[in-house]
């Protein structure tokens, strides 16, 4: 079938005004099924034809991965929108997969619970699950796999399938939530999910500290993370700190986030103000810090997530500065944002890194020509034995290729 | 088969594989007695090497291997299957590592789980899945069925603690997934191990997250007149936004059962349920928290709430709980331990059904559970010798598990689906629901050569796939 052939097909099956043309992605066209029975006639469609598609939600993570590729469709789940159940007495809701977290958010913060997910609001819940993307609450949500309690998610040979389900604790059958969350949409297309919600914390206390010379700002960052409501702590280079509208006084500053209980937040304000002098700031100075991760870069600069044990940070921060980063370490979970104006030397600075350091690392923006030919997944880090699994499953849940081409680990 | 023994002979030694009727005995089952099948052999390696070669030489021979910890699973994810070799692994027991700066450890399959927080306990750290058997289980099986436990309302289940794995895979080649750092680049493979009840390969290396012991803990028990108010309690509390530690309840059979026990904790044998609520963290915060779960307890009808007074008295509130198996002894000499989940809302009408299934069939049945999670276990005593009761112990297993579902819940929250559950899995997944676990299966072991015929009923999938899968995919129960 050619693509012209496939774009009829699929006009026949959903209607025309399903179809569009492709806007910022390297598609032929546009399908936006309006339900998970139009999303599998889909699939099916793109899968018997051996048509390629790039999966969207709303967009906010198509940056990250390999690629682009050049594909026949662009398939948005945009149109699988709205919350389907809340339990508010459980704390779980099943949502589709196109639903933003900031419609989700409204939805369930006036029952007392809040989405223990750190994308910004403006993805979409499929986006966020398929890239298992974190925010800088990450050591107090957990990695997007802990919400996630089932997945609807439709194969490419058109089964619309079931895992999981709705309960918090649940063996029956493999766990595949835990592979689809993160398989940057390879294996199938989420259409809805059910999720985890965490409840509202009694008191939030955002702090900034000075970290006083002589002592190792390192150290501070993970004792700090290491208290019992610490849901942020980040160690900012100066130049991010001033990005985010913190006046750093050292060349390092540290952003607190304490989410709990009243009387366990004010013990560690006053445990950090005892380490350092700790400065209350505004609560959005987090979220500030969350786009900060995420901006973009003028042309031609880099930026990498290196994960790594908290015991590995100080080092590795040391050597990613010397090549030129800027850094934001979230130590208590081992993960370092490393930015570069110019990304001359960054990809030989994370490699050494990594590699040194038994960590694991990923190129989230770099220039398109030290993109073209790399795998930006796995930096520093021999992945032949798990992309050869990997591999293995892609043949089998999507035996066409359909999905994201390329874009993953092991450009599978 | 003689030259597969002497292979394995040679891999391990003599003493460590056995072959005598008399010494297969007692590996015919796990901790589901109903049903066994004895093993061609038992090995009992103690490295990785080790596993390697046996997997290797049992796929020489073309023999199906069965990984096997210490036997204490309940759905027989442990059983052999006909003319298979069985793995065991608790020789390989080692701690290999503790990273205290960075919380985690090292160790290998065959591990005690309760070992590992008394080793950690002098660093002020501890290892969080305790399931009931952890003086016993090993964290092979507690990875093999992502085992649970009281304490997984707030901690999460084993598969929240995880971080890598090395795996013999079903080939014989022995991999690494995961990162010990948590942010493993790729697919997240070890999520779908965690829980595959060795299907997927054998674990020969577990890397663990290992976490802060709280500072201060909290025990209440409170005495309700029947078990619903309790389970009243419970929603109150969790949906009032406090995330206890543990929630567990254990209603009146049970406690009359532990009361006539060794396990006697002073418990009043009129009492309908008891909840037993454990809060942990500051200091500072769980006084009033405390008095939270008191008022929801006496809201919802309790006639007295105890908070306990220090270390001693928490012991014996838990030994209600913990003695409960135990006890159950008293009462008949066999015990079926069911496990199902239900959203926590549904429990008081969920809880009346299954007492009302019970009743119906004649049963003796009897609720010991983690309320907080809605994970019921109605355990059923019974003597295995009376057929008729046997069969009605089975029918009325089938129709708990048939409300719970219909309630919106699962058959099985921690014990795995083995070979107990396996035509109960229709009544969660169809076909289509199922065709991905056969593609995960295939992936790892196309041959359905490691611990064949547990977890995925067989479909028109399996069948249809692959053909070897005929003559030992399924264990009849």
């Amino acid at each position: 079938m050619s693509g012209f052939d496939v774009r009829a097909a699929l006009e026949r099956e959903l209607g025309p005004d399903r179809l569009s043309e492709a806007v910022g992605a390297p598609a032929a066209f546009a399908v936006q099924p309006g339900d998970g029975g139009a999303l599998a006639s889909t699939l099916r469609i793109l899968g018997e034809a051996r048509a390629r598609a790039q999966v969207r939600g709303r967009g906010t993570h198509d940056e990250l991965g390999n690629g682009p590729v050049e594909v026949d469709a662009l398939l948005s789940t945009r149109g699988l929108c709205g919350i389907e159940e809340l339990d508010t007495q459980d704390g779980v809701v099943r949502v589709r997969a196109g639903t933003s977290l900031a419609e989700l958010a409204e939805a369930v913060t006036p029952h007392g619970w809040e989405l223990p997910l750190g994308a910004p609001g403006s993805a979409s819940v499929g986006g966020t699950l398929a890239s298992a993307a974190i925010g800088p609450r990450r050591l107090g949500q957990g990695p997007p796999r802990d919400c996630v309690l089932g997945l609807d998610v439709v194969l490419t040979t058109g089964e619309q399938t079931r895992c999981g389900g709705r309960v918090v604790k649940n063996v029956t059958g493999f766990d595949l939530a835990k592979l689809y969350t993160g398989s940057f949409g390879a294996l199938g297309v989420i259409e809805a999910a059910w999720l985890r919600l965490s409840p509202l914390p009694e008191t939030v206390a955002v702090r900034v500290a000075s970290l006083a010379a002589g002592s190792d700002p390192m150290d501070t960052a993970i004792d700090a993370a290491r208290r019992p409501t610490a849901r942020c702590a980040a160690l900012l280079d100066r130049s991010i700190a001033e990005r985010i509208g913190i006046s750093a006084t050292s060349d390092a500053a540290l952003l607190v986030e304490f989410a709990g209980s009243e009387p366990a937040v004010r013990e560690d304000e006053r445990w950090l103000c005892g380490r350092c002098a700790a400065a209350p700031v505004a609560g959005d100075v987090v979220d500030a810090l969350a786009g900060a991760q995420r901006r973009a870069l003028p042309d031609g600069g880099a930026r990498a997530r290196v994960g790594l044990l908290p015991s590995a940070c100080g080092r590795a921060a040391q050597a990613l500065r010397a090549s030129g980063a800027h850094l934001i370490v979230h130590a208590g979970v081992g993960l370092v944002y490393a930015e570069w104006s110019e990304a001359g030397e960054s990809v030989a600075a994370v490699e050494q890194v990594a590699a040194q350091a038994h960590g694991e690392a990923r190129f989230e923006l770099l220039p398109a020509d030290l993109k073209r030919g790399r795998d930006v997944f796995g930096v520093g880090t021999d992945t032949r034995a798990r992309v050869e699994l990997m591999r293995s499953l892609k043949q089998r849940f999507d035996p066409a290729g359909v999905l994201n081409p390329g874009r993953c680990l092991g450009r599978l | 088969m003689e030259r597969l023994t002497r292979r394995l002979r040679s891999i391990v030694g003599d003493a460590s594989c056995l072959a005598r009727d008399e010494e297969l005995f007692v590996y015919q089952c796990d901790g589901l007695t109903l049903e066994g099948t004895r093993p061609l052999a038992v090995v009992l390696p103690e490295r990785t090497d080790q596993v390697q070669a046996i997997v290797r030489a049992c796929l020489e021979a073309g023999v199906p291997f069965v990984p096997r910890g210490a036997g204490t699973g309940l759905s027989g994810g442990a059983h052999p299957v006909p003319g298979s070799v069985l793995i065991e692994c608790s020789r390989m027991d080692r701690i290999l590592e503790i990273n205290v700066a960075d919380r985690v450890a090292v160790v290998q399959p065959g591990l005690v789980n309760a070992e590992l927080s008394e080793a950690v306990r002098r660093h002020g750290l501890f290892y969080a899945p305790d399931p009931s058997s952890q003086q016993v289980c090993t964290i092979g099986g507690n990875v093999a069925e992502n085992s649970g436990g009281p304490h997984t309302l707030k901690y999460g289940t084993t598969t929240n603690h995880v971080l890598a794995v090395e795996l013999v895979l079903p080939n014989g080649e022995v991999v690494r997934l995961g990162s010990r750092t948590g942010s493993a680049e790729g697919f997240d493979l070890v999520g779908p191990i965690v829980g595959s009840e060795g299907t997927l390969g054998i674990v020969t290396e577990a890397t663990l997250r290992l976490s802060p012991i709280p500072e201060s803990v909290e025990t209440l028990l409170a005495i309700f007149p029947d078990v619903v108010s309790a389970c009243h309690a419970v929603g109150e509390v969790i949906g009032g936004g406090l995330v206890p530690a543990a929630l567990e309840i254990v209603d009146q059979r049970t406690i009359r059962a532990v009361e006539d026990s060794v396990y006697a904790a002073g418990l009043p044998r009129d009492a309908g349920a008891i909840l037993i609520a454990e809060l942990d963290g500051a200091r500072c915060e769980l006084p009033p928290q405390v008095e939270r779960v008191r008022e929801a307890a006496e809201r919802c009808g309790a006639s007295r709430v105890q908070v306990a007074a220090d270390e001693q008295e928490r012991t014996l509130f838990w030994r209600a709980r913990k003695g409960a198996f135990g006890a159950m002894g008293r009462l008949a000499p066999d015990l079926y331990v069911h496990d199902a989940v239900v959203p926590r809302a549904k429990l008081p009408e969920v809880l009346e059904a299954v007492c009302a299934i019970g009743d119906r069939h004649g049963l003796k049945l009897s609720n010991v559970f983690h309320a907080g999670d809605g994970n019921l276990h109605p355990n059923i005593s019974f003597d295995r010798r009376d057929p008729d009761e046997l069969a009605r112990v089975l029918q009325a297993g089938r129709e708990i598990l048939e409300t719970c579902v219909r309630a919106g819940g699962v058959i099985t929250g921690e014990h795995g689906v083995g070979v107990e559950k396996l035509d109960y899995m229709k009544l969660v997944f169809d076909d289509d629901d199922l065709l991905p676990m056969i593609h995960l299966r295939a992936a790892f072991d196309p041959d359905r050569v490691c611990n064949p015929g547990k977890v995925i009923p067989t479909t028109r999938f399996c069948v249809e796939s692959n053909p070897k899968a005929r003559g030992y995919d399924r264990v009849p129960l």
